[in-house]
This record gives structure tokens, sequence and C-alpha cells, in this order.
């Protein structure tokens, strides 16, 4: 399957899982901000996510973005849910997902949607690095060759 | 027929460059599965009865105090799986080295085992959160079980980690994951087969008595379900990485070595 297409369905596959993780902060309404309530805090930071994800697929359809953008997108993202959720000090510790849903299965669903959607993130990063690392190197072995082409 | 010729009536997965086609066949997997689980069982079982026969424990405490050894026992598995691995390579004309998937520079191995054990992160979470649900404050029972003298321990923290790196990945990624794909057309479907029959290993080991006395079946579904994540993400991660396989085996080698090290210094209570 050609890069291109694993990109964009890991791109759909993480903003999914993204406006999934979103609607069950609506749901647990414990750790929301703006527009649902006046506060601005890290869900409405997040929000941000959405106009960058639109800007991006636009970009890089018109071929002024790569893999490489979507790296730092993917991995950025990876890395501030983890903080917020997951980090020593995390702003919303799983409990304030897992102690909120009655019956609690639903609570194990919302933090296994959160688990999969970082997981998703990260290997999503790490499959597009390595995909910009490797066009990388294979521009820079066709530029000796366009070189001596056009030298001749 | 070549070692990259399906046989017949069977569905060819595209062979990526640097990464060789999967050899024939899928008994050599079932082989590889068969032979793991039952080493697991069978080293357990027959410490077990030895320990018995010696004397050196009760009947109904055998199979506990043989699953104090696990993390010792467990090279004897992977000894195993080496030993198949092997027969499968010289029986295909191949070599270890093609398991691995293309060439990985140091640093790259370096670099893709760091981004291996970042990526670890939600399932270090999910299982640390899965073992507080069902034991509480306590040790997780596989953990708990460990009872070993300074030697053993030792053994378990430089011997068997290593092993089980040149051993168990490399069975299921290197071995049995292209030969289901060749079979089954769908590396997606073969990827996840390879994930539940991966997880539903550790439902063996240990085995560990309930206080009913039968053996604790909840504990063995608890295994698969905490181990499931990481297996997921690994095998993702493979792919993501190019089937390049060092990288994985670095960084489980470094969360396994230091689980067991922690285990050997007390530092997990």
């Amino acid at each position: 399957m050609p890069d291109r297409i694993i990109l964009y369905r890991l791109t759909w596959l993480a903003t999914a899982l993204s406006l999934g993780h979103h609607i069950d902060h609506v749901i647990r309404h414990n750790a929301v901000g703006w527009p649902l309530t006046g506060e601005v805090n890290a869900f409405t930071m997040s929000l941000v996510i959405y106009p960058i994800i639109a800007t991006g697929l636009l970009l890089y359809r018109a071929g002024r973005v790569g893999p490489g953008f979507w790296a730092l997108v993917s991995g950025g993202g990876a890395v501030f849910v983890s903080l917020v959720h997951f980090g020593p000090g995390a702003l919303e510790p799983p409990e304030l997902i897992l102690d909120h849903y009655d019956p609690p299965i639903l609570g194990w669903l919302a933090f296994g949607w959160l688990v999969v959607f970082v997981a998703v993130l990260a290997i999503t990063s790490v499959y597009e690095t390595r995909t910009w690392w490797e066009q990388r190197q294979a521009r820079r072995a066709a530029q000796p060759a366009t070189s001596a082409e056009a030298g001749r | 027929m070549t070692a990259a010729t399906p046989p017949a009536g069977q569905p060819t997965v595209r062979a990526r460059p640097g990464v060789p086609a999967a050899t024939s066949g899928v008994g050599g997997a079932v082989l590889l599965v068969g032979i793991r689980i039952g080493l697991w069982l069978g080293v357990q079982l027959l410490l077990a009865g030895l320990l018995i026969t010696a004397g050196a424990a009760a009947t109904g405490q055998a199979l506990d105090e043989a699953a104090s050894w696990w993390m010792v026992y467990g090279a004897l598995v992977d000894l195993g799986t080496l030993g198949v691995i092997f027969w499968l390579l010289r029986r295909d004309g191949r070599s270890y080295r093609d398991l691995l998937g293309p060439p990985t520079a140091a640093w790259q191995v370096a670099l893709g085992a760091v981004a291996v054990l970042a990526a670890s992160v939600p399932a270090v979470v999910f299982s640390a959160e899965f073992t507080s649900a069902v034991y509480g404050e306590n040790l997780a029972p596989m953990f708990a079980v460990v009872d070993l003298p300074p030697w053993a321990s030792v053994v378990s923290v430089l011997l068997v980690p290593l092993l089980a790196e040149l051993a168990e990945p490399v069975a299921y990624l290197g071995v049995i994951l292209p030969r289901l794909e060749a079979r089954l057309g769908r590396a997606w479907l073969a990827a996840t087969v390879v994930v539940l029959v991966w997880a539903g290993e550790h439902a063996v080991y240990p085995l560990l008595t309930s206080n009913s006395g039968g053996l604790d079946w909840a504990f063995a579904v608890y295994r698969v379900g905490s181990v499931l994540p990481f297996l997921a993400i690994w095998t993702a991660l493979y792919y993501a990485l190019g089937r390049r396989l060092l990288p994985v085996m670095a960084a489980r080698w470094v969360f396994n070595g230091g689980t067991a090290l922690a285990l050997a210094l007390g530092l997990v209570e």
C-alpha cells in the first residue's frame, strides 16, 4: 500500500479517536473548558488540533508539507495527551475517567479508547518519521545523479 | 519452489525490498507456538514434580513453588524456541539475520528503541490501572510469586531477558507473522492473530493455584489482558519501523531486564 494512502488512513483514524475522546470529555463534563464553560484550559487548547489537521490535509494535498509535518503533529499530540492524562503531574489522571461512569465498564471503555488514541498517535509519529527519513534519503541519493545528468 | 514462492492456492503478500518473503506453510508457525506453550507448561509441571519427589514442597503447593522460578526457567523455553527457529531456518536455507529485517545502523536501533519505549507508555498506564483494579495495592501475582536465591536473580536479570529477546519477538514477528501473512493474504488479520496468540501464551506462565486449590483462571485472564496492549503496540511498531525487529528487541530487553532488575533489588513491593 502506498505511503500516502497509509498516511491519510492513519490521520483519519487519529482524528476519529480524538473526536471520540473529546466526546468522552463532554459526557463526563469534569474536565471541560471553553466553549462548554467559561474557563480556558487544556480541553480548550486541545481543540486547536482540528484546524491544524484540516490545514495540514489541504497543504499535504497541495504538496506543501510532507510526512515530517505529520510526524510532528502526531508526536506532539501524543506528548500533549500523555502529559495531560498519564504524566506524573497529570491534570486529568485515569481515575478522572474510570471513576465517572456508571456502569464502570463504560469508564473502562473510555479509558481504553484514550489508551488506543495515544498509542495510535505515537505509532503514527514513528511511521511518519521513518517515511520522512526514507524520502529524505531517496532525495539525497537522486541529487548526485541529477547533478551528473545536468553536467553532461 | 523457492523460499519466496507460496504454495499453490495460497495468496501472496507483496514482499518489501530488503524483507525476505515468508517460507511456505504455517506448519512452522504452529510448531513454534506449540513448542513454547508446551515448554512453559512442561517445565513448570516437571519442576513441581521434582519438588514433590524431593519432599521440598507439598502436593498442593508445588505448582506455586515451581512458579516462583518462572523468571529463570523461561530460559529453557527460549532455548527451545531458538532450537526450533534454527531448525526452520536450516530447512529453508535462510539465516537468523534474515528474520531481523532490513539493515539497521546502531544509531537507528537506539533511536528506534527509544521510540518503542515512549510508545509503550499507554500500555504501561493501562496495565498499571488494570492491575490496580484487579489486585488493588498488591503486586501482580506473576511478580509476587517470584522468590529466588541471589545467583538465580543474577541469571534472571542478565541471561533470561537477553535470551527472551533473541527468541520471543523473533519467533512471533520474524517467523510466525510472515507465514500467516502469506497464508491469510491480509497483514492486519495476520497481525491480529499473532497478537492474540502471543497474548494467549502469557496465560500459561506461570500457572498459579487459586485459594480454592484449583488453577487460578482469573489470573490467567488478567495476564492476557495486561499484556495485550504491549504486544499490539510492539507489533504495530514493527510495521511502522519498516519491519525492523532490532529496535523492538532492544526496547523489550530494556523493559523486561529493568523489571527483572527491579524485582531482584526489591524495588517493587
